[in-house]
């Protein structure tokens, strides 16, 4: 019987794995990237993308920081919340290699009043200021995310990335010398502590050094994180979730998000343009 | 004679008023433009809502120009596929996530208790990684008029001024397939509409002329495209001159594979997918 069961595990399990595999991927080609999220420590967390940032910022690529609202409730004491969250994010994207962040300061936990069309044109005026070859944010199509926050700064990305190419949208920003861009990828990630949020295309793979600076940038946030106990716990608060997204990769460090690419807003075209689109 | 105004009078009597609510010019054309021609040509009156005025796309046009100019194409669009008549509602494109979903609500209202259509073709408004928002706006609208339509005590003063409460007995839900390696929403996996496709085989050309009609939008597209590939030092052979004939011949490309990418799981060659609830549609007991 124990034979059997073993038998039958061996042939089920791999197909379990398969069903929940996450295809590996190569980092985009380019230079710059634009890190959009909602407040000051989305970037690195379990559902964040620090493993990755410190693999492109490793590679030569230069990545900004848009922290959207102000963070005044995050943390220990609510009149100093916004200053030092504001300081902490600073050394933590430092951590990962970010050269800026850029402090929008929109009130905290109050965004779904806000009009999505005012951070969307802030959005884009970033965008075609500093021409980004990818972003990262929340997906504006995810679910169960219950922070409102985090689901209208996703809604005004998710139209800012390819808004921000049109020159009819905003052209007073081309007055002042910026020019049309739309960001030709897409890296949007979900967290999924209330459900399956969204279903992921693609893992990026990052080595220990890049764990390490995860690991740094996550605990850089002390008024809302803390001190960790020890070593074990300072290192475990993010390996354990790289080392589960590896797993569903095949790889030891990794992270999961849903990728857009470059063509995938026009689903006719896309085969055909990657099969004939050449070099010059 | 006699014969011939009987089959008149079956024709009529069959003949449907159809309803298509669209957010923006090429949206309706590209993701259903094969059903309305199929259904006009079947007799059926259809009737289009615009809800934008598509004043964003375009290439080297203001705003201003780009609206006119889109207006006159979607107009030629839908003579083409045999739409009876197009209604405006002048929303600047891009910009209904400011605009009170139950103003775009009502205002798609008014023209369901006016033309009491039999079915009503909507974007849907719970298709994943669409990324002109206006179109998952819209799709809400259209669903919620569809549904408050039969309720008296929705917009008392529509019945003052004569248009009667009304059953939309038909539901087409269309979106492009913007995700072609995953089709399934995430949302619509258990999304009790059913899965309808549509043999576009005998209309597509009208479809394709259609589409082509939308000069403005599609001169924008492929500028756009050539232009990211020249920053990125790539060409298209086809795209090395934009002019008239490689950009129809891309609209070509464009529309025939969207037709196959819809055919894919069926026994049709181009084909439009949408989710559909009919006259005897109920949600399924394994979901209430």
């Amino acid at each position: 019987m124990g034979k059997v069961y073993h038998a039958l595990a061996a042939l089920l399990l791999p197909a379990c794995f398969a069903a929940d595999a996450v295809p590996l991927g190569q980092p985009p080609p380019g230079k710059t990237f634009l890190v959009v999220l909602s407040h000051h420590d989305d970037h690195t967390w379990e559902w964040g993308f620090g493993g990755f940032l410190a693999r492109l910022t490793d590679s030569g690529w230069s990545g900004y920081y848009v922290r959207t609202t102000n963070d005044e409730k995050d943390g220990r004491e609510w009149g100093p919340n916004d200053q030092v969250n504001l300081r902490e994010s600073v050394e933590a994207v430092q951590h990962l290699g970010l050269k800026k962040v850029i402090s929008l300061n929109w009130r905290n936990d109050h965004m779904s009043s806000v009009p999505l069309k005012e951070v969307r044109a802030q959005y884009i005026l970033l965008i075609r200021k500093y021409r980004p070859d990818a972003v990262m944010s929340w997906n504006p199509w995810g679910h169960y995310d219950r922070n409102p926050d985090h689901r209208r700064v996703a809604r005004a990305i998710g139209e800012a990335v390819w808004m921000a190419g049109l020159e009819n949208v905003h052209p007073e920003h081309l007055s002042a010398g910026l020019k049309p861009h739309r960001v030709p990828v897409v890296y949007y990630s979900q967290r999924a502590d209330y459900g399956r949020g969204h279903t992921p295309n693609i893992a990026i793979e990052f080595n220990e050094a890049q764990l390490l600076r995860k690991v740094e940038a996550y605990w850089a946030h002390r008024n809302v994180r803390g001190v960790p106990t020890s070593p074990g716990v300072k290192r475990g608060e993010m390996e354990a979730p790289s080392l589960e997204a590896g797993k569903r990769a095949g790889v030891k460090y990794a992270e999961l998000f849903y990728r857009i690419e470059e063509w995938d807003h026009i689903p006719g075209l896309r085969d055909y343009l990657l099969e004939n689109a050449r070099a010059k | 004679m006699r014969a011939i105004l009987l089959l008149l009078l079956a024709v009529a009597v069959q003949a449907r008023t159809v309803l298509v609510v669209t957010a923006d010019a090429p949206d309706f054309v590209l993701a259903a433009g094969g059903a309305i021609a199929a259904m006009a040509a079947a007799g059926d009156r259809v009737v289009l809502v615009r809800v934008t005025n598509d004043d964003k796309d375009s290439w080297n046009l203001s705003p201003e120009e780009t609206a006119s100019r889109v207006k006159g194409e979607v107009e030629r669009a839908a003579k083409l596929l045999g739409i009876a008549q197009v209604h405006s509602l002048g929303y600047r494109a891009g910009e209904l996530g400011g605009v009170s979903p139950t103003e775009i609500r009502d205002r798609i209202l008014f023209y369901v208790r006016l033309l009491k259509p039999d079915a009503m073709l909507i974007p849907n408004p719970y298709a994943e990684y669409v990324e002109v928002l206006d179109r998952h706006y819209t799709g809400m609208a259209a669903e919620e008029a569809r549904r408050i339509a039969a309720l008296a005590n929705h917009q008392p003063p529509f019945a003052e001024a004569g248009l009667s409460t009304h059953v939309v007995k038909e539901l087409f839900y269309y979106a492009q397939p913007f995700d072609p390696r995953r089709r399934e929403a995430e949302s619509t996996a258990t999304f009790a509409p059913q899965p309808k496709v549509v043999d576009i085989g005998s209309t597509f050309d009208r479809k394709l002329l259609a589409a082509q009609a939308l000069q403005t939008i599609n001169y924008s597209m492929a500028m756009r495209i050539r232009k990211r590939l020249d920053d990125t030092a790539r060409r298209l052979p086809l795209l090395d001159v934009v002019n008239e004939d490689s950009v129809r011949k891309l609209v070509e490309i464009n529309v025939r594979k969207l037709g196959e990418i819809a055919a894919r799981e069926s026994a049709y060659k181009l084909a439009e997918e949408f989710f559909y609830s009919g006259p005897d549609f109920q949600v399924p007991a394994k979901l209430r």
